[in-house]
């Protein structure tokens, strides 16, 4: 039991969020477990993406949001005044639907996280991080001779890429991603699928997808949304295989969503 | 109607509307065209001016300096009998009324160019010497042939002796023209071959300068607290509608407002840059704020997002990515609005800008003119050399303004960057 419950890195209980008068989410329950994949699917507006920004708190951005509930990363309450959303920022990474590189250099777009949170102040501890961060992305081979062009010169998938070492460059302890393969053509896909996997071994990574393929190759656990609401979370062959609830059954089989 | 028809009549109303754009772009051109030729044809003549060349014949003992000629005592020397004497020894008269009339071939000016050819060529002294003297406006427009000569004598500014010896010195060749230094060098005059636009130069300068350091940075950090820190709620709503009012308040009343509190109750010098900056700078603040307001909230979301997610503070992300990504926009849009700035008029009336200063301010605390105040002050002047110079001077405010236009312009395509 014990060694259950330090599986578990994230946990939401009954999370509740607000845009003005509609709800978005209704006593969310799920409980992300540490260095594994968990994919959220559901059908557009169902709530992934607004739950997964509130284990950031992406959400204080969005004036008419609300939330609450409690969402707890090892057992510390994340919706707490007193939490320093750019230190939880530091430890929670995001990676977005569209590539949002910064117009600035590849150089300096890994470099900026570090250098806000203070580290690798001498020049040669920041190129060591912007190596490593883009190796670890599967990015450093097709950069490395041109670190200092634009950022968005680079093609879709390896800007997606990018935001992913950027994400990494400041150690992160989980990686929220949301639907980071829409814009992305198949082969662009595959590498950030086989970066994901690679990933899970040192991070915990939420991923919202659309795409059930996806959510059957990189994830081993599903959580399916619908109207606010989470329907099943469970192993990702359970759900794929032997869903226990019947709308389940009937999204993953492409019959409505 | 049939599909046919159909497709005929939606082929047509585009064609129309083509040609209605056309037409009304053409129109826009044709009145611009107008509207330079007319300032052109009537101001270019404004940057040459006429001189006389006329032998001087500096005796010293006219200057009556005391002591050893120094450069010091030149300079206080009275040059009047000087230079009286030797042009109307060359131009013999019979009474004093064609004596009056010699002189005013010239510009008052004379004795001073006079002393100034003398300090620069000392080794002239009890010599005589060709000195190239600006000549008066009747005589400059009548070189310009700005001036009707078969009208009768009494409704002409020259007389029929003074045109003879026009004719004289043009046939001697004596007649010259030269760039119009004093145009630029010089402040305001009642005379007009005298007058020139460095006065209003600079105080428009100075008054540019005041209103860009007190108007800029207020306006550019109130967009960012108001667009991007800011709470939305009434309060906010009230003041971004107020500010969308404030930039629709006609010019004059901020004219008003300086006069009733820049210098009734504070007691703000007159007629000064200063009060004008400032007075400027409150209309120019709305704006500015608006297409900085705009340009800051064109910066993408996705930006915000990004800086937000690797753990930036509010503060960093705003200050690292979004005002720069916002700059071109915000430098446009302060340079459009000192542009308005620079060209405006009523409100520089009120607070006492019209009034007639020949000397050129030295700082903005010295009483002065502005380019557009100095348009409207010499075009209720009579003279055809005034005439001409509100050309040239609404010449030299236009080409200030494109220059302004061209920078906003140059500088928002330099510094756009490309974003996804």
């Amino acid at each position: 039991m014990e060694l259950n419950n330090s599986k578990i890195k994230i946990k939401s209980k009954n999370l509740n969020v607000y845009y003005g008068n509609k709800q978005a989410l209704h006593n969310i329950n799920l409980e992300i477990n540490n260095k594994e994949v968990t994919a959220l699917i559901g059908p557009s507006g169902c709530g992934k993406s607004t739950f997964i920004r509130c284990i950031n708190r992406m959400n204080d951005t969005i004036d008419i949001c609300k939330v609450d509930g409690s969402i707890e990363i090892d057992g510390k309450e994340v919706n707490d005044k007193n939490v320093d959303v750019v230190t939880l920022r530091e430890k929670i990474g995001m990676v977005f639907q569209k590539p949002n590189p910064f117009p600035k250099s590849i150089y300096d777009n890994i470099a900026y996280g570090p250098t806000i949170h203070g580290i690798g102040e001498k020049k040669d501890e920041m190129d060591k991080i912007v190596e490593t961060s883009l190796k670890k992305a599967a990015l450093w081979d097709e950069v490395k001779d041109r670190l200092n062009e634009p950022g968005t010169g680079l093609s879709g998938g390896q800007q997606q890429r990018l935001c992913i070492a950027r994400a990494l460059s400041v150690n992160p302890e989980v990686i929220l991603m949301d639907e980071p393969c829409s814009a992305l053509d198949p082969i662009a896909t595959a590498k950030i699928e086989e970066l994901i996997d690679d990933l899970k071994k040192s991070y915990t990574i939420v991923i919202v997808t659309h795409s059930m393929a996806q959510a059957v190759r990189v994830s081993q656990k599903t959580g399916f949304f619908h109207l606010g609401k989470i329907i099943e979370v469970d192993t990702t062959e359970k759900i794929f295989k032997n869903p226990a609830n019947k709308m389940t059954q009937d999204y993953i089989t492409g019959r409505f969503g | 109607m049939t599909k046919e028809e159909r497709l005929k009549k939606r082929h047509n109303a585009e064609k129309r509307f083509r040609f209605y754009g056309l037409l009304s772009v053409s129109l826009a051109v044709i009145f611009v065209l107008v509207l330079i030729q007319n300032i052109v044809s009537k101001g270019s003549s404004a940057f040459s001016r006429t001189t006389i060349a006329t032998d001087i014949s500096f005796n010293a003992d006219l200057l009556e300096i005391e002591g050893p000629i120094t450069k010091k005592s030149l300079e206080e020397a009275e040059f009047y009998d000087l230079a009286v004497e030797s042009i109307l020894k060359i131009y013999p008269s019979k009474d004093s009324k064609e004596e009056r009339q010699v002189l005013r071939l010239f510009s008052p000016d004379y004795e001073y160019e006079i002393k100034r050819y003398l300090i620069k060529n000392p080794d002239k002294i009890n010599q005589v010497a060709s000195v190239e003297l600006t000549s008066s406006d009747d005589v400059d427009q009548l070189n310009k042939g700005n001036f009707p000569r078969d009208l009768p004598e009494d409704r002409r500014r020259v007389s029929n002796f003074q045109l003879n010896i026009y004719d004289n010195l043009v046939e001697d060749g004596k007649i010259g023209k030269k760039f119009n230094d004093y145009f630029f060098s010089k402040g305001d005059s009642r005379d007009p071959e005298l007058a020139g636009i460095g006065g209003s130069l600079m105080g428009s300068f100075f008054t540019i300068t005041i209103c860009l350091i007190l108007s800029f940075p207020i306006a550019i950090m109130a967009s960012i607290y108001l667009e991007e820190f800011a709470p939305k709620n009434r309060i906010t709503d009230f003041i971004e509608i107020n500010i969308n009012n404030l930039a629709a308040v006609p010019s004059i009343v901020y004219g008003l407002l300086g006069l009733g509190i820049l210098l009734s109750v504070m007691d703000f010098p007159r007629s000064t840059p200063l009060v004008a900056g400032i007075t400027l700078s409150l209309m120019t603040l709305p704006r500015i704020i608006i297409p900085c307001r705009a340009s800051l909230k064109a910066v993408p979301p996705s930006i915000r997002e990004a800086a937000l997610s690797v753990g930036a503070s509010k503060f960093q992300t705003v200050f690292h990515h979004v005002v720069p990504l916002a700059m071109p926009g915000t430098l446009s849009g302060t340079i459009i609005g000192l542009a308005q700035a620079l060209g405006e008029t009523a409100p520089l009336i009120l607070i006492g800008m019209v009034a007639f200063v020949v000397d050129i301010p030295g700082t903005p605390v010295d009483p002065s003119a502005s380019l557009p105040v100095q348009v409207y002050l010499w075009s209720e002047q009579a003279e055809r050399g005034f005439v001409e110079k509100t050309s040239a001077t609404i010449m030299m405010l236009l080409g200030f303004l494109i220059v302004m236009n061209f920078i906003a312009v140059y500088l928002r395509q330099k510094f756009e960057k490309k974003w996804n």
